[in-house]
């Protein structure tokens, strides 16, 4: 019941994120700091697949960044 | 390291530069979905989603091993390759390789390692592979992948179906995903307590990626995850868990360019719950330093969970030390209901300190090192005390890598 009411109120949220009429007015020409390296969100593909393949396998909680990965049956 | 980290990345408006400065948005858009609102820096009017112009390979070598007190436990060496290729000016191909090969033992009961309780011996392989196929239209691309694994005792087959899309000022992606997983485990002849089974699992992905202003750009991913099969694991003694595992995930991200330092703080915050009675907090958060060719990031990273609601905590004895006779006893007599000794049921917490090391050779060439130090205990639980009687658990990671872009 808790995890279905948790689940609504995201739901909730997202559209509601949609909504947020042009939080930013960035131009084009202002985007050079966005655009470093070091502000992509994910990096390196294989070193996110190897950590997150370690946590999957040590702690419950998976997934969240994307879709279509596989398991494995790690100990 | 990653493809777009060394990236010529020349933001500029001046024609000249047209080229260049497409190559890194571009580059940008590829690898992180996300990032597509980014596109809109090219002077053109240029699509926010494009094949990259050169091809990518990475390979790099993984060590993970971990212990807890008085037993090394675990240790997997994992050679790696990625290799990401334009096609036909509009598609892209990404594909990666891996092997672990894995040895060691973990406990069947707690965190138990006595003659007693036993341990399930593994001396492995993994071999798994994924490859994602992407079409770019104007302002959107859609991927398709397929994802396999494969060990002595596993498989593993998955396929994914992602479409992105930007807003018209590029500041805005939207992002829907569908995963698909069947996975299987024969523990029959591999020294299960059973034979193991057959699961699937869909994954339904919504997600929002936001320039807000020039140093800060934020993303926000829901995804619902639906379960259902065998869960439970044979190698633990008397485990049974439910044959259903839905989960909400909520993932928010937000990175900020700090002017005075030209560094990056990237952090991110996710919040899990499952039909297990699960409920987990992950905090993230690294700092990403450049200094002429070098690249530094140390990282933190916290993470708690609560206990599934069919965890059994151990028994101790008058002396406190782990009853295993009276944990046996009490599992036959709930044989039949579900229950698991399994500690990555319980409730804990844990921290990782990473540090990454990475050197652009050339514009088109970078090696990189990371060490990473992981530490699981009870203790850490958020707001107190986590599932008592089980030891403290620590793990390192290793990787050294190099990236060649032609």
């Amino acid at each position: 019941m808790k995890n279905k009411a948790m689940g609504l109120l995201m739901l909730a949220l997202l559209p509601w994120l949609g909504a947020c009429s042009s939080p930013g007015q960035v131009h084009a020409w202002e985007k050079g700091k966005l655009a470093k390296p070091g502000m992509a969100f994910d990096g390196d593909p294989l070193d996110l697949r190897f950590v997150q393949h370690i946590y999957t396998s040590k702690e419950n909680s998976s997934g969240g960044q994307g879709v279509g990965g596989g398991g494995c049956g790690c100990n | 390291m990653a493809v777009i980290d060394r990236m010529p990345m020349l933001i500029t408006t001046s024609s000249s530069d047209k080229t260049q400065t497409a190559t890194g948005v571009l580059l940008a858009s590829l690898v992180l979905p996300g990032l597509a609102a980014l596109a809109g820096m090219a002077p053109v009017a240029a699509a926010a989603e494009s094949a990259p112009d050169k091809t990518t390979v990475s390979v790099k070598y993984g060590r993970y091993t971990d212990s807890q007190p008085g037993w090394d436990r675990v240790t997997v060496a994992s050679p790696q390759v990625y290799v990401q290729a334009p096609i036909a000016g509009d598609w892209s191909l990404e594909a990666t390789g891996v092997l672990d090969t894995v040895s060691g033992a973990t406990p069947r009961w707690h965190t138990q390692h006595t003659p007693i309780s036993g341990a399930s011996q593994m001396n492995d392989q993994r071999r798994a592979g994924d490859v994602k196929v992407t079409r770019y239209f104007a302002r959107a691309a859609v991927s398709v992948s397929v994802a396999n694994s494969n060990e002595n005792d596993y498989a593993s087959h998955a396929a994914g179906l992602e479409a992105r899309w930007s807003s018209e000022d590029n500041n805005r992606t939207w992002t829907v995903g569908l995963g698909l997983s069947n996975d299987s485990i024969d523990a029959s002849k591999t020294g299960g307590s059973g034979p193991g089974g057959q699961k699937s699992t869909r994954d339904y992905q919504a997600g929002l990626t936001q320039v807000l202003t020039t140093h800060d750009i934020v993303q926000f991913n829901l995804t619902r995850s639906v379960g259902s099969g065998y869960f439970s694991d044979p190698y633990k003694t008397f485990d049974q868990r439910p044959d259903q595992r839905d989960a909400w995930i909520a993932l928010a991200r937000w990175n900020h360019y700090l002017e005075p330092f030209d560094a990056a703080l990237r952090s991110s915050y996710r919040y899990y719950s499952d039909t297990f009675g699960v409920v987990s907090h992950t905090l993230g958060v690294d700092w990403v330093q450049s200094a002429g060719p070098w690249t530094i990031t140390p990282g933190l990273r916290y993470y708690s969970q609560s206990a599934a609601d069919f965890y059994v905590d151990p028994i101790l004895n008058a002396q406190g030390q782990y009853d295993q006779i009276a944990v046996i006893t009490r599992a036959v007599k709930r044989a039949g209901n579900n229950q698991s000794t399994d500690k990555r049921l319980a409730a804990f917490g844990a921290v990782t300190l990473t540090i990454k090391l990475a050197y652009a050779w050339s514009p088109d060439t970078d090696v990189d090192f990371k060490v990473e130090t992981y530490r699981q205990t009870a203790d850490w639980h958020l707001g107190g005390q986590g599932s008592p009687g089980l030891d403290p658990f620590r793990a390192n990671f290793v990787q050294v890598g190099l990236t060649h872009r032609f």
